[in-house]
């Protein structure tokens, strides 16, 4: 079972820095989640999905579509409960908070979708050269991108353990409250057990391959702000100029919403 | 809190930050599904894990707690609240290891196998500690970026982490502490005893954290309750006010006092 | 010559513990040599290994005494790290030293750190994986190789760093049978092109010929060191220390031949120069045997038709399976990694279901039924026992299915005592089960399962990671069970667990069953077990030389056999 997201194509995101990757993630979230109005998260949300379509992130957004929906309709539904308005429409909804709700499903789908696209065309290695290339230390990047790299593995090892712990007759549903949060114990204790007799086998392996045995380490991947970079960084600063913007001229706000 | 930079030159600590992330990240994202419904107290195991894994392995599982919501993040709801996210979290797993045995009479003076009534005590203390802490610092960074009221979230992030914590993590504790000493990975004795901090004032700096974290959480829910008529758990969007980040301020420097001094 | 490794009255001694795990080591090993370690679990070899780095004393704490000199340097006055480049540590588990995107960065992992210039890492990237035979795999992703290439993967990852010596604690446990046999041509050729000094841990008798030198282990003391062929014709020293002696050596040394050989050519000839025969009488008694047992199965308790099942990702992982087992069969499911062996008995008590087809549990659809009822009447001890272990005493841990399964509270120490009597661990029932061996674990995984008494057991690869004599001890174990009545279905790599225990053979291929018949027959089916990558059986070709015998264990040639 594959759980990495990671996709080996050439396509010109791919080649990107991995600071302009970073910085594209982040501007998608800045962007996606900044107005209230479902017309302007639907325009966000297509440059988005574009990005997803030239990054050839599809497969992986493809597998989770199903999901994306649920979340979109389930998020849609009950932020706009949350929410009041002045325009009823029927029964007892209004116009307003069913936009706001709209809106927040497409929101909340962009932002995963990013995320998604993110991981797609990043290396492990690449997050942890940008991290170094920002400034921070080697050791700090190298466990994130390792926690980055073992979060999906830790998955496996849940549902591995999962199942031997049903075929012995452990059943999640069921009981009261506390009862039922006790139940994770047999679940839990054996994800971290297991994880944790991995800490002393790879930190073996890493010391054993010379793990920060030099004061500056080399990397096989480069990175480097070519060309491309600069212009993509100049143009999302520019999006993101626009749109806040945009914003702080009141434009995108739901009339009449009250939160 | 020097020990939170000297930690990263041991080898396996660096391994136990991506682990504590990772196991974090991995027991958070099947639950995330669950955290758009909002207002709903999102029932995640993961809420236990940087209070048992902050107390085993000390600042490796602050830092780790902090990476693992990022990356939790990276899932969905990356974005300028991450960054709150993530301080609160490594103070989250942090405070633990940091009071344990330094509450004087409150402390159970005893290692970490939960078996004593004053142990489950002393765990339940640092649970509720550990909650408040991160539901303070998250609510307040929340409000000062003008994205969420202060009361709403901040219940709610402190009754979701306090329910696991509570319930499952002095279990977790006797099942993990001893295996954890036995596979050499208690975090006491993976560092030199000269690098972790002698800590100036262990005592004062405890009591510090706990009058900054507890009184920062009050006087933000009574500011945002009452100045502000925010509702606790109440849903909603936005800010209840600047005299919410005011008021808190000074209890936050005090508890940055305390982890300074501990 | 300068000594590629001195070991000077080494003994070690893990903290917290009160018995020396290294007991006055001494050896050198010379440049250029292939220096096989092998002794039963629990013999001190990982450790021995761990201290030839400086893992031991600067990464595990305990107390060292003596002297480890790797190439003039003393382990104790240099940190791990810093013999990254003289010495090469391959370790056991190979999922846990793979952490990287793509197969080129795993490998460029270690010259990194060395701060290379990306030129000369390419290099070294370039040349490692080619001497281990993954050129071109540079940008795949580790976790989708087979596991004898991600084996290969860890090697060329320490190749990389170009040591001169190269430490590999048992590279091998975790593979499939093709993949072992990878991994020895690697090493052999390593030694041959690169002069490469070589110390391997290793189980696998057969493969240890090529080795210049072997030390046996055992309770922490070198009990011998001399060459394979000295050593490997001490059958009875071999499995006193947890080995399992070659077949044929040991065939002739319990029939007390002059001529003790290694291979099966070298076995052909002693038997000629002996004289002997083999009585046709005798053989066909053995199966008519095999027969009688096979008309006392019960009535049928597991029957597939036609099952089809497809992962998430569009993997199809089963394509078209049909099956009976009978109550009282013991069934052995082989075949290469990713045939689909663990799917398919995963669908048996109701973890997966059935893209297609179905799956009936005494006459039930297990889509009409759901896990926890299947769980009782389906006993399943998945491979790794530390994926289900949790709790804090032996008892808690064998007592928390029949719990789950609502059994009267009153009957549960008893079932509880006889699941842990049957698996030999009533003396441990307070211990805390970490305390335990591996292979005292996976018994113990065992017993919880059989605390339920369910009907069939199903087992996921029961002897990884044993030795000799825990493996014995194990299939004893199941062996004892199916004579009581459980119908057994195991899955395994282990050919000679298969060849002396199971009934029955049932041999999967991509996702199909490609044969399916009584194990004597399956196993002497030269053709379809090379079609599943599987290798013969010695005993096996042994008979099949000497005539159409197809003899499952050595004792049973030796019934056969007329001096």
């Amino acid at each position: 079972m594959n759980f990495y997201l990671y996709l080996d194509k050439k396509t010109p995101i791919h080649r990107l820095d991995p600071r302009t990757k970073l910085f594209l993630l982040i501007s998608s979230f800045i962007v996606a989640t900044i107005q209230q109005h479902p017309i302007f998260a639907l325009i966000v949300a297509m440059p988005i999905f574009a990005h997803g379509v030239l990054s050839g992130s599809l497969r992986n957004i493809r597998r989770i579509i199903g999901l994306l929906v649920a979340i979109g309709i389930l998020a849609a539904l009950l932020w706009s409960i949350q929410a009041k308005g002045v325009t009823p429409l029927f029964w007892k909804f209004q116009v307003e908070p069913l936009l706001y709700g709209i809106s927040t499903g497409i929101k909340i789908d962009s932002m995963i979708v990013a995320g998604i696209i993110f991981l797609s065309t990043t290396k492990n290695e690449e997050v942890a050269i940008g991290l170094v290339k920002l400034g921070l230390p080697y050791s700090f990047s190298f466990a994130f991108c390792t926690a980055l790299r073992l979060a999906p593995t830790i998955m496996g090892t849940a549902r591995m353990v999962a199942q031997a712990q049903k075929s012995r007759g452990l059943d999640l549903q069921g009981g009261g409250l506390l009862s039922r949060m006790k139940k994770y114990i047999p679940l839990l204790v054996p994800i971290f057990l297991t994880t944790l007799r991995y800490t002393n086998q790879l930190s073996m392996a890493l010391e054993s391959k010379g793990f920060r045995a030099m004061e500056k380490r080399t990397f096989l991947l480069e990175a480097r702000f070519k060309a491309r970079d600069y212009w993509i960084t100049l143009g999302l600063l520019l999006v993101l100029a626009l749109v806040i913007f945009i914003r702080i001229k009141g434009y995108g706000e739901i009339e009449g919403l009250l939160l | 809190m020097k020990d939170v930079i000297s930690m990263w030159k041991y080898t396996k600590m660096v391994v136990l930050v991506a682990v504590t992330a990772a196991v974090y990240a991995g027991t958070a994202i099947p639950f995330k599904g669950i955290q758009i419904v909002p207002g709903f107290a999102e029932l995640r195991p993961a809420g236990a894990i940087p209070v048992v894994f902050g107390l085993l392995f000390g600042p490796a599982g602050a830092w780790g707690s902090c990476i693992g919501n990022v990356i939790a993040d990276f899932f969905g709801t990356l974005g300028i609240g991450s960054l709150p996210g993530a301080v609160g979290n490594f103070f989250f797993g942090f405070v633990g290891y940091k009071v344990w045995g330094n509450m004087g009479w409150l402390s159970s003076k005893a290692d970490l196998n939960i078996r004593t009534k004053r142990q489950v005590f002393e765990y339940i203390l640092v649970a509720v500690l550990s909650s408040v802490t991160v539901a303070f610092i998250i609510a307040w960074g929340l409000e000062l970026l003008k994205l969420l009221p202060f009361a709403s979230i901040g219940a709610v992030i402190m009754t979701n982490n306090l329910l696991f914590s509570i319930a499952i993590g002095p279990f977790l504790l006797l099942l993990l502490y001893p295996r954890a000493v036995k596979w050499g990975l208690y975090w006491r004795e993976i560092i030199d005893n000269e690098m972790v901090s002698r800590a100036i004032m262990p005592r004062v700096g405890a009591l510090c954290i706990w009058v900054g974290a507890l009184g920062g959480l009050i006087m933000g829910f009574l500011l945002s309750t009452g100045l502000y008529h925010g509702q606790l758990f109440h849903f909603a969007k936005g800010t209840t006010g600047s005299g919410v980040v005011l008021g808190v301020l000074p209890f936050l420097l005090l508890f940055f006092l305390g982890c300074l001094l501990s | 010559m300068a000594k590629a490794l001195q070991v000077r009255n080494l003994s070690f001694q893990y903290k917290g513990t009160d018995k020396k795990v290294l007991n006055s080591f001494n050896f050198d090993v010379e440049k250029g040599e292939l220096l096989a370690i092998m002794g039963p679990s629990g013999a001190g070899k990982t450790t021995l290994i761990s201290t030839l780095n400086g893992l031991i004393p600067h990464l595990i704490d305990g107390k060292l005494e003596g002297e480890v000199i790797v190439d003039g340097w003393n382990t104790k006055e240099h940190e791990t790290r810093d013999f990254a480049t003289k010495v090469g540590m391959v370790f056991q588990d190979f999922e846990t030293q793979l952490f990287s995107t793509n197969v080129a960065l795993e490998v460029a992992f270690g010259p990194e750190n060395l701060a290379l210039s990306p030129g000369e890492i390419l290099r070294r990237v370039r040349e490692s994986l080619r001497s281990v035979g993954l050129e071109g795999f540079d940008e795949r992703e580790p976790a989708t190789l087979s596991g004898g290439e991600k084996q290969r993967l860890v090697i060329a990852s320490v190749l990389a760093m170009e040591s001169n010596l190269l430490c590999l604690d048992e590279p091998t446990s975790e593979l499939d049978p093709m993949g072992k046999d990878d991994i020895f041509a690697i090493a052999r050729r390593l030694k041959e092109s690169k002069s490469i000094t070589m110390i391997m841990v290793e189980h696998n008798i057969e493969e240890v010929l090529g080795a210049d030198r072997i030390i046996l282990l055992k309770g922490g003391k070198i009990i011998a060191m001399a060459p394979p062929k000295t050593i490997l014709r001490e059958v009875d020293l071999l499995r006193e220390t947890g080995i399992r002696p070659i077949p044929i050596t040991e065939l002739f040394v319990r029939c007390r031949s002059k001529y003790l050989p290694l291979t099966l050519r070298e076995g052909l000839e002693s038997f000629r120069k002996e004289g002997w025969g083999i009585d046709e009488a005798r053989y066909l008694s053995l199966i008519e045997r095999d027969s009688l047992r096979a008309s006392r199965y019960g009535r049928v308790l597991i029957e597939v038709r036609g099952l089809e099942y497809v992962y998430e990702g569009g993997l199809a992982a089963l394509k078209g399976i049909d099956l009976q087992i009978r109550e009282g069969e013991f069934v052995a499911i082989v075949g290469q990694n990713g045939s689909g062996k663990t799917t398919l008995i995963k669908h048996f008590n109701g973890l997966l279901v059935p893209t297609k087809g179905e799956v009936r549990i005494e006459g039930v659809d297990v889509r009409q039924t759901d896990i926890l009822q299947l769980a009782g009447k389906i006993g399943f001890v998945f491979q790794n026992p530390d994926h289900q272990i949790f709790a804090e005493k032996v008892i808690d841990e064998v007592s928390f299915g029949p719990r789950n399964f609502g059994f009267p509270e009153k009957g549960i120490a008893e079932r509880v005592d006889r699941a842990l009597a049957a698996v030999d661990l009533l003396d441990s029932t307070e211990a805390d089960p970490f305390s335990l061996t591996k292979a005292e674990r996976q018994r113990l995984a065992v017993a919880s399962v059989l605390a339920s008494a369910p009907k069939v057991i199903v087992l996921d690869e029961p002897t990884t990671g044993m030795d000799y004599q825990e493996s014995i001890k194990m299939m004893e174990l199941v062996q004892e069970l199916n004579k009581r009545g459980h119908t057994i279905v195991m899955v395994t790599h282990t050919m000679w667990v298969v060849s002396h225990y199971a009934h029955r053979v049932i041999v999967m291929k991509d996702g199909k069953m490609i044969r399916d018949g009584k194990t004597r027959q399956i196993l002497s089916d030269l053709d379809g077990l090379r079609e599943a990558s599987l290798k013969p059986q010695q005993m096996v070709e042994f008979g099949r030389a000497l005539g159409d015998f197809a003899f499952l264990s050595l004792e049973e040639c030796r019934k056969c056999l007329v001096p």
